[in-house]
């Protein structure tokens, strides 16, 4: 039992514990769902247990392990530790500002990569992310550019030539 | 057998593997020397290079790339006390205190020799275990194998989550993921709701990617400071030694043979992989150790305790995927998925309908093991210098490379979109502290447990012949006692907590 004053650590690890039931919430919700989405699938004469029965099963499962995960949850979660959610999560993410931009970075890529072709899209996508992580001194951004042609331009030429695997050419 | 056995050598003992396998070689040792980056992640990444190589060869490659990054590990935990990999911790405890006395040389010549004769005895094993073993396998019916899987996802989900419920929760989540797609049985659509990239199912290799690498990588980039700094080495001149090591190991060969049955025996275990052994194979030495007390000061039956044991995982973890098709860890099931690319089904018959692939697999971990120990001692030295790569330079191009090989899998774009999904789910459960194991186990072991359940009642409507069928029981009993072990040891781990 925690008696003296509240630490940021003892904070964020009740934040993490909410943000775990939060989780269970949301796969008990989609296994329900998927559950009885599961029972509407067509059986056969052929097959005692149909298409449905294994994805019932394991859905069915799944659900309990969540429902028994929020009970065990809740049973050690303080009402207060609900209301500090929002600006843990906040100060969480503040500290993982490099994590949301790369994953940012990586989905602008993954969207443009069809259009733009994989060379352009990826060379664009290395230099971006690398300047977003490198520290900014000369010699750092000349070895990201050379780093940005090797496995865009470079590595295509690889696949091409000698796996015989044609990378995205784009749309444009 | 000699057949096969020299079958599997032909296609092994050709310049254009050798060549390939010793170039896999260096890359494990290269990627696993890298702090953060795993075996795992090593192998997923060779995987894409290898579709276009004949199945053994590609295997092979994919062999050596393992036994190279179970002693690349080392590196980096002997030299700057941060495990390469999660299967090198142990190493540190003793390889990192002998380094900074002034001996780096032999911290990493004992983990050099330590791992290449825990390859060999663990390589023994699997030629002699996985045989015999399939024989049996091939016996058993629907009912058994279903069981088997339920026993292989409850045992890994108990070995390697900080909590049993999510642990499972992952198998479950894994298994759910599989069902996405046409049934294993009457290819009928499911769970695809009119989604063009969900019809085909969800390419394992490319949750894989995903769930391992991607998650992985992202969380390489949480510590800014970190990722902006460079960490300094100790590159002075190394003395390595090699004939006092040898003959320290092989005058002692108690402890390396112990530690070898250790990592043997975990790698087996579904689920259980080098990132186990270990710590096991380094808690067993010191037990028996007349003077356990200076375990942790840097001394040598420590450094060949871990190193042995998570080398000896590499063949361990084979032989319930050679023999029953069930992958003993993460590795495994990408080198099962590799087969599964080539169009050979890994199960019991797989010894019997391509025993020159089996009996080459094992001649390739012997090679492997081999090339493992000339490139460690030959060029230690510039491997050295791997450890310096910063992450702002090693981490955009991986993801790249991750990229890639997702394509390449299928050459489909909506692969790339679904790659970036599976990533962010992976990273918010890696996030949450789900273990990712069980869930990769999930998505491969999903169809073989399906097929097996269905198959085992068309033949017998009654759900009893699980209960009835002794090898059946046997399994489900096991699995029920792995879960109630996890239970235990979390009451117990607890206890001190509540009465404190």
């Amino acid at each position: 039992m925690t008696t003296g004053p509240e630490t940021a650590a003892d904070k964020r690890g009740e934040a993490g514990e909410v943000a775990r039931l939060l989780s269970y919430v949301a796969i008990l919700a989609v296994s329900a769902w998927l559950f009885f989405e599961a029972g509407s699938l067509p059986t056969s004469r052929w097959d005692v247990l149909g298409a449905g029965a294994f994805p019932q099963l394991v859905f069915g499962v799944l659900a309990l392990l969540a429902l028994a995960a929020i009970v065990g949850a809740l049973r050690g979660l303080r009402p207060a530790a609900l209301a500090d959610f929002g600006a843990a999560t906040l100060d969480w993410l503040k500290r993982r500002y490099l994590v949301v931009a790369l994953l940012a970075l990586f989905g602008i890529y993954l969207a443009v990569l069809p259009l733009a072709g994989f060379s352009p899209a990826t060379f664009v996508f290395l230099l971006a992310a690398q300047f977003l992580l490198l520290p900014r001194r000369p010699r750092t951004i000349a070895v990201a550019l050379v780093l940005a042609v090797v496995f865009s331009f470079g590595l295509n030429e690889l696949f091409a030539s000698v796996f015989n695997v044609f990378l995205p050419r784009g749309g444009f | 057998m000699l057949d096969s056995l020299l079958l599997g050598a032909g296609q092994i003992f050709t310049l254009s593997t050798l060549v390939f396998m010793f170039l896999g070689s260096i890359a494990g040792i290269i990627a696993a020397a890298i702090p953060g980056f795993t075996v795992t992640m090593a192998i997923i990444l060779t995987l894409p290079l290898t579709f276009a190589m004949p199945p053994l060869q590609g295997i092979a490659v994919m062999l050596s790339v393992y036994v190279g990054g179970y002693t690349g590990g080392l590196i980096s935990a002997a030299l700057l006390g941060i495990p390469g990999t999660p299967s090198a911790m142990a190493t540190t405890f003793d390889a990192f205190p002998m380094a900074r006395a002034g001996q780096p040389g032999r911290a990493l010549s004992l983990g050099v020799w330590a791992s290449f004769f825990g390859t060999l005895i663990s390589t023994a094993v699997l030629i002699v275990a996985a045989p015999p073993l399939a024989i049996i396998a091939v016996k058993l019916g629907p009912w058994e194998y279903f069981s088997l899987i339920v026993f292989a996802l409850t045992i890994i989900a108990s070995l390697v989550a900080s909590s049993l419920l999510r642990g499972l929760m992952a198998g479950a989540i894994g298994l759910a993921i599989s069902t996405v797609g046409p049934d294993p049985m009457m290819g009928r659509p499911r769970f695809d709701f009119g989604v063009e990239m969900l019809a085909p199912g969800l390419p394992f290799l490319v949750v894989l990617i995903g769930i391992f690498a991607i998650s992985q990588l992202v969380s390489e980039v949480e510590d800014a400071r970190a990722v902006r700094s460079g960490t300094a080495l100790t590159t002075r001149d190394i003395d390595f030694q090699n004939w006092a090591v040898i003959r320290e190991i092989v005058m002692r060969p108690v402890n390396l043979v112990r530690s070898s049955v250790v990592g043997v025996l975990v790698g087996a275990l579904p689920g259980a992989g080098g990132s186990i052994a270990n710590l096991l194979a380094y808690d067993q030495a010191k037990r028996a150790s007349k003077t356990p007390e200076k375990f942790g000061t840097g001394i040598p039956e420590g450094v060949v305790a871990s190193e042995a044991g998570n080398s000896a995982t590499a063949g361990g973890g084979l032989i319930p995927m050679i023999a029953l098709g069930i992958p003993g860890s993460a590795v495994d099931a990408i080198l099962m998925a590799s087969l599964m690319v080539h169009g050979i089904s890994v199960g019991p018959r797989l010894i019997m309908d391509h025993a020159d692939l089996v009996y080459g697999m094992f001649i390739a971990m012997v090679v492997a093991s081999l090339m493992m120990l000339v490139v460690c001692l030959a060029s230690m030295r510039l491997f050295l210098r791997v450890t310096e790569i910063p992450k702002w330079a090693i981490v955009p191009a991986v993801i790249v490379c991750c990229v890639v090989g997702s394509f390449a899998l299928n050459n489909r774009v909506t692969d790339l979109y679904l790659l970036g999904f599976i990533g962010l789910a992976g990273y918010a459960l890696k996030s949450l502290d789900y273990p990712l194991a069980p869930l990769v186990l999930g998505v491969i072991l999903g169809p073989i447990a399906e097929t097996n359940l269905r198959r085992a009642l068309q033949t017998d409507a009654d759900w009893t012949v699980f209960l009835t069928r002794p090898v059946s029981l046997l399994l489900l009993v096991a699995a029920v006692l792995s879960v109630a072990w996890a239970i235990w040891k979390h009451k117990k781990s607890s206890l001190p907590n509540e009465t404190g």
